[in-house]
Parts: C-alpha cells; structure tokens; sequence
C-alpha cells in the first residue's frame, strides 16, 4: 500500500529563478525503508520538509503529494502531529522540555490524550529504547547520542505511520551514529513503520536500506534497490562517494558480478587483493622539531568530579597534521580546550614551541601562534554577512584552492554547514598562527566538502602550519593526517603514523581497512 | 520506601506552607522555640549544607535580637542606657522572639526550596495551567543552554585573538560581542525548537500536562493531618494571651495552648517521625526477606 504519493512535485523558494525541486515522481510504500542521498543543495532537506506539513519552506510548490490516498494539505494537524514524525539534524535544539520524561510526554501531551494513555506510551517507549535509565535525568546533561535518540524516542510516542529524518547522524561519532541506525532499523522491521531518511553516511545505511533515491540539483537521478543503483554506476559517476566503501572498491576494480554493500559482503570478495602502498615515508622521530608537547596533563570541571584528562601527553611536531581520534563525549575537545589555553590543567604542562603556555603574555598566544576552531563553526560569527566577516582575510582567502566569492553576500548562518566550516576555518587563519587546533571539523559535510576540506588542511601543512585536529571521523583523518591518536579514558591509548594506526585498529579504522583486514598491510583509503 | 518527600509535590508544599505560616504569624516563644528546634533538626537530617548556613543563622539570630532593643525602646525594666536611651529587658525578649520567628522561618523556606525540585514544582504549576508548566520546563532549560553557550562563544571569541581580558575595555567590548552573537545564536536555533514543537502538535488543541506524582490516599491522609494539626496549633495560639509591653505578661501554661504546641510540635518534626517510621519498617521487611 502506497502511503506517499508523489507526483510531477516541484518547489521553488521565494524570489528565485531556479526551481530547488522539479518534477519528482515518488512512490513511498508503507513500512518502506528509504534513503534519500545526494551533494548539499540538491534538494533533499527541501523534499523531506515537504513530506511534512507543519516542516515546509514558504515558497511556490507545483504538482501533487498524496499521504493514505488523500492529499497531503487535507490532512488535520493533529492527525499530521501523530501520523507523520520528523527529526532534524541538531541533537541540542530539538528538545523542549528541560527533563527526559517531560521530554518523552511532549507529543502526547500536545495531543491531548489522556493521562493514562501518556503514562503508558511513555513507559512503553522508555523501555523499547533503553531510556529508562536516564528517565528522570535533565535534557541538559545528556550526550548527544543520547539527546538525538531521545529525539527519535519522543516523536515515536505519537506512533506515527512514517518516521522523516534528515541527516540525524550528522553530528554523531561513527559509533554512535551506527547504533542510532540500527535502532531505526530495528523500528522499522519490528513496528512497521516507514522511514525516510536523508544521510551523508552511507557506510551503514545504505547497505540496510530497502530503496535509494539519488537526488541531483532537483530532480530524481536514481531510485532503485541500493544494489540494483550500484550496479548500474561506472568508475566515472559522481554519485560514487554516496555508496559505502565496498561497492566503491567493487566498482572500481572493475569487478563482475553483484556489487557487495556491506563490510561483510566486502571482504568475502576483497580477502587477499593487494591495493595501493603505503603512502608516506616514516620519517624518524628524532630530525623534527616539536611544534606542541603536551606532558601529564590532568583536568577536571569540578574539585570533585572525575578527571576528564588523566595523564594526557603527547608530542605534535611542526608541520604535520596531528589527528586525535575517538567517541563523541570522550573529552577530545575538553583536550583541545586545555591544549589551547582556555582551560587550565590542574597538573602536568603544555609547551608551545618550546616555551610554556603561561609564557606568552598579553594575548600573544592566539596572535600568531594558536588557533582553535571549535565544533560549532556559529559561535565564530559576528557580521551579517560572509563577506564583512572576513575582512582584513584577503591572503588567506587569495591562497584557496576554491572560491568562497560566490558566498560573500550571504549571511553565515544562512549557507550550508560545509560552506560554513570553510569560512570559519578562513577566519581561524587571520591571525596567521603557526598551530592551528581544530574540533570536529568534517562534522556534518558531506563527502564533497570534506574533500575540499582535506585539500585546505593539506596545502595548509604544506605552507608549514602545524594542524592538531579532533575529531571522531576516521576516515577523514585517513585522508588527510600524517599520525593519529586514539583518545580513550582521559589519554592517548595508542599514537601512530596513519597507515600504521589504521591498519592496527579493528572497530576505529575505515571501511577500506576493516574489508582487508589481515590480509595485508597499507590499505587505508580505497 | 516512600519517605515524607517523596509524597505528592502537593501535599509537600502545603506542609512548608502550615509550617512556615504559624512560625511567621505567632509572637509565642514556645511556638517559636519548637519551631526553630525542629526547622534545625529537619535541615540537618535532610538538607546536606554544611556548617554555613547554620553560622549565617547564628550571626541573624544575634544581630536581629540586638537591632530591637536599640529603636525600641518601650518597656519597664531598664537594663542600662545607651547614649541616654534606654535598653529595656522586654525590648531585648521581643528582639529574641522575633529573631526566632525569622531564622526558623529561613530553615522552613530553605527546607521548602530543597525539597521542591524543578520537577516537583513544575507539577504544581502544571495542575493550574498546563501551559505556564511548559513554560516554565522550558525557561530552565534555556537558562542552561544558554550559559554554557555563552562559555563556548567566549572560548571560541578568545582562541581566535578577538578577546582579550588584559585590559577592563577591551574585556568589555568582548563581552558585548560574545552577547551578540550569543542573542543571533538563540534566535536562529530558537526557530529549530519552534518548528519541534509545531511537528510534535503544539497548538493543535487542548494540551494536557503529564502528571509524573499520583495523589494516593496515603497523600490525602498527610492533607488532612497537617490541617488538623495546623488548626489545632492555632487554636493553641490563640489561647495564650500574651503582652510584650510595657511588661512581661504571659499565660502559656493554658490546656488548650499545651495541646496546641503538642500539635505543632508533632506537625514540625512530622517528616522525622515519617521517614523513621519508614525505615523501621524497611529494616523489617529487609530482614523477613
């Protein structure tokens, strides 16, 4: 039974020219699993938003969409309330209530049901998602993972038919983000409801995924079963990045025969294959200058809460790119806080080109020296608009390898979450510093921002800034770091060129490697 | 096991209310001297704040039973004088009697604060509007997010050399940048919250409030124990008869006034009396199991 049905659709925003959707034609099946994937400003927000009633964008929408047979704008908001849920991309700003359970009611409070009947879905829910234990807990005080499955929990206690998420994962660490997907899985066999999904993450979507829709610049590119759309893709297609590591490494070794999707799949086809070597040189550690050294740093927020640095050292030398792996909440940016200055250690020492953090007086340390990017590129902004923002940053922006020009008229907060990192990052580099730490910095872009990203870092490490990042992307880290550290429990657990990293690693590593895995060395990207 | 503020937010709050009522309403030393015993006993044994507050006390106590006698200076019996005025001994015994009735009233309201957590009061307000409930759940998680954004934006402002506290000026034009961004910030991610809601129905008609306490009956019998005993303390009030000035003249020792402080005193350490007798129990159940 078809329970979206979506026919000729077209959308276009207020005063513009260009149409943001044109001529969609979707059949969404009840109980479907669907994965909407695409480069940013293709349309996908614009087309989930519009699934949604209460979610859609003011502008001019052209053909029709059907929810249960009957026209999507007939429907009656409670009804639309309960029927259709929508999650968004921000774990934070979603929640309402300052308390989980309060949290969990919310829906079914707005419907009015009755008391008994919120206690009951409230419970029930609860207990289906293994929220019980942080029940009576302050929204404040949750991980992100756990604040977007409360997201996901709070919207199911309306016991909708169809669940619109887009991207949820996009600010989550691997780990977590995969187990979010699994719960959606996991929702979606067991209750039957359908899913619509729009993701840049399409290592552990796509290969759970019934149905894929490919959208480009407005219009539906793909929409097929995800390995029926493998199939039909070549080496050149630039629809590549958006399919998970073993069906890039399939399609482009040019293999016959169905195209693995999963890890799994990957491995059973891959098991021995040699690919590219080892990509750097070692270089010993002994001709390299250190450009940080960080020696038994201890930090806690409070005299009596736990430590969130025990112990933490490590040495970044000058112009490498330094990356410091591991899972959302594990104190990775607390270390990047701590290492820049703005939060104190309470024991062990921070030495900045070998002089101590404390000997560098009246603001000398952020002029020149450091920068620190933090996750959220917002907090950065003060300007109405792209372009006064980044005044006085015309050497920095005149060595891009890309042109943020087109931008300058825009306000920050109105372009997309890559573009955004890209200017903030130009505005971390004003004050010209020879370190630069940067938090989370591929959170949430998609795979072509990234590697616009990784180009920036790269030229960057070449005209001899030293780049520390943290972050939870491996396979970003992959791309562009020289060595990686993995940051468990309050310190560095294990520090190694990225090849060797990698190739150690059996859950924190890519794809590429988890495929190949033990049957040869120096496979860290496809 | 279910201790005494553990019942209903209700009947809780209605507890502090007699309490705290027939402390601040009654010039009764007696009243008063069970009162103040009682408010120390409960916060020792069931608000955990060290030795200050008690110091603060002490100190209130003492500066608010010496500002009495010295602007009021009505009275018989003259003690001594200071700068030609005289220091009366009722003016003193009033001094202490009203110091009382304000310290006692303190350890009830700083009782009453504790033991309302945000949740408990948001039930309250949520049985009068549902909407005001919501609100107010709303308004502390702002205050939350909203200063610990304010930390991350001076962060951020700092570690890109835009913030510098060497100097009061510059510290200040910091401040109102971090202030701006933080106002673009809430209003941007504001509308986020706002489209939530309006997806999860907000608006869409009559709202009901998810009440996480039941009224049990155990609840209504607390209810019609503190009313008695409350009657019952005020009645007793009401039988003493007692003059400050211009002389001491007390009759305390009324049957009907014992019985009242009897009442009162059984209603200020009834949360003691409740959670022993829940421990008692406890400890029996524990070891028939």
């Amino acid at each position: 039974m078809a329970l979206f049905e979506i026919s000729g659709l077209s959308f276009r925003y207020p005063k513009s020219e260009a149409y943001a959707l044109k001529d969609v034609d979707i059949v969404i099946g009840q109980g479907d699993f669907v994965t909407l994937v695409g480069p940013t400003g293709s349309g996908k927000s614009t087309l989930l938003r519009l699934l949604k009633p209460e979610m859609q964008f003011n502008g001019e929408i052209g053909g029709k969409i059907r929810f249960d047979g009957k026209p999507l704008h007939t429907l009656d908001a409670r009804e639309s309330a309960a029927r259709i849920s929508f999650v968004a991309q921000s774990p934070e700003e979603q929640i309402v209530t300052d308390k989980v359970w309060h949290e969990l009611a919310f829906t079914a409070e707005n419907l009015g049901m009755k008391q008994s009947e919120i206690a009951r879905r409230v419970a029930e829910t609860a207990a289906y998602f293994g929220i019980a234990p942080w029940y009576r807990q302050a929204t404040a005080q949750l991980s992100g993972g756990q604040k977007q499955l409360l997201n996901l929990a709070s919207v199911m206690v309306g016991e909708p038919d169809v669940l619109i998420l887009d991207e949820p994962t996009a600010q989550l660490d691997p780990i977590t983000a995969a187990r979010f997907i699994d719960t959606l899985y996991k929702l979606n066999r067991e209750t039957g409801v359908t899913v619509v999904i729009s993701e840049h993450r399409a290592e552990e979507l796509i290969p759970l995924c019934d149905r894929m829709i490919v959208l480009d610049k407005g219009c539906v590119v793909y929409d097929d079963a995800p390995r029926d759309i493998a199939d039909r893709l070549d080496k050149s297609s630039p629809y590549l990045p958006y399919l998970p590591q073993a069906a890039r490494m399939f399609i482009e070794s040019g293999k016959a025969g169905r195209c693995p999707l999963s890890v799994r799949e990957g491995r059973r086809i891959f098991g021995g294959t040699q690919t590219n070597e080892s990509k750097t040189a070692r270089r010993s550690e002994d001709d390299r200058t250190a450009a940080l050294e960080i020696m038994d740093v201890f930090f806690r927020y409070e005299k009596d809460a736990p430590d969130v640095l025990s112990g933490l050292s490590a040495t970044v030398y000058a112009g490498e790119i330094f990356a410091v792996l591991g899972a959302n909440g594990c104190g990775k940016s607390t270390a990047a806080a701590v290492i820049a200055g703005l939060k104190k250690p309470y024991s062990g020492k921070v030495k900045l080109f070998g002089r101590a953090l404390k000997e560098y007086k009246n603001g000398s340390l952020y002029k020149e020296n450091v920068s620190l990017l933090p996750q959220d590129a917002e907090s950065v902004f003060l300007r109405a608009s792209v372009k006064e923002e980044l005044e006085g940053c015309e050497e920095v922006l005149a060595k891009l390898p890309f042109d943020l020009s087109p931008l300058f008229s825009r306000h920050p907060y109105d372009i997309s979450g890559g573009e955004r990192q890209l200017v903030a990052l130009c505005r971390a580099l004003k004050s010209k510093p020879r370190l630069l730490i940067l938090d989370e910095p591929s959170k949430g872009l998609d795979p072509v921002s990234k590697r616009r990203l990784a180009e920036l870092l790269i030229q960057l490490k070449n005209s001899g800034v030293t780049v520390l990042m943290v972050s939870h992307d491996v396979e970003f880290a992959a791309v562009c770091a020289d060595r990686c550290a993995l940051f468990f429990d309050g310190a560095i657990a294990a520090c190694e060129e990225t090849d060797g990293f990698m190739n150690g690693n059996r859950y924190y590593t890519t794809a590429a490697v988890r495929i190949l895995r033990g049957r040869h060395e120096g496979a860290v990207v496809g | 096991m279910r201790r005494f503020h553990d019942s209903n937010p209700a009947a809780v709050a209605l507890y502090y209310l007699c309490v705290t009522g027939v402390t601040m309403f009654s010039v009764n030393p007696v009243i008063i001297s069970i009162s103040l015993l009682a408010s120390v006993l409960n916060y020792c044994l069931y608000a955990e704040g060290g030795v200050k507050p008690h110091v603060f006390s002490a100190v209130l106590l003492i500066v608010l039973t010496a500002v009495n006698p010295l602007v009021n200076h009505n009275g018989m019996t003259v003690l001594f004088y200071l700068n030609d005025r005289p220091i009366t001994a009722e003016a003193c015994i009033y001094g202490l009697v009203t110091a009382g009735t304000v310290v006692a009233s303190l350890y009830w309201i700083r009782l009453f604060t504790k033991a309302m957590t945000s949740d408990r009061l948001l039930y309250l307000f949520g049985r009068l509007s549902p909407k005001l409930s919501l609100i107010l759940s709303m308004s502390i998680r702002y205050v939350e997010l909203l200063r610990g954004r304010w930390r991350r934006i001076r962060d951020t402002q700092r570690a890109l050399g835009l913030y510098d506290d060497g100097n009061p000026i510059d510290a200040l034009k910091g401040s109102a940048r971090v202030l701006s961004i933080l106002i673009t910030w809430a209003i941007e991610n504001g509308i986020i919250t706002a489209e939530s809601m309006e997806a999860r129905g907000y608006g869409t008609g009559r709202r009901m409030s998810f009440r996480m306490f039941r009224f049990r009956s155990s609840d209504a019998i607390l209810v019609i124990v503190f009313i008695a005993l409350t009657a019952l303390g005020v009645i007793g009030i009401g039988a003493a008869k007692i003059v400050y000035y211009p002389a001491i003249g007390m009759d305390l020792t009324e049957p009907v006034s014992i019985a009242g402080y009897g009442g009162f005193a059984v209603l200020s350490i009834l949360p003691v009396i409740i959670n022993t007798k829940e421990a008692v129990r406890w400890r029996y159940l524990r070891s028939a199991v």
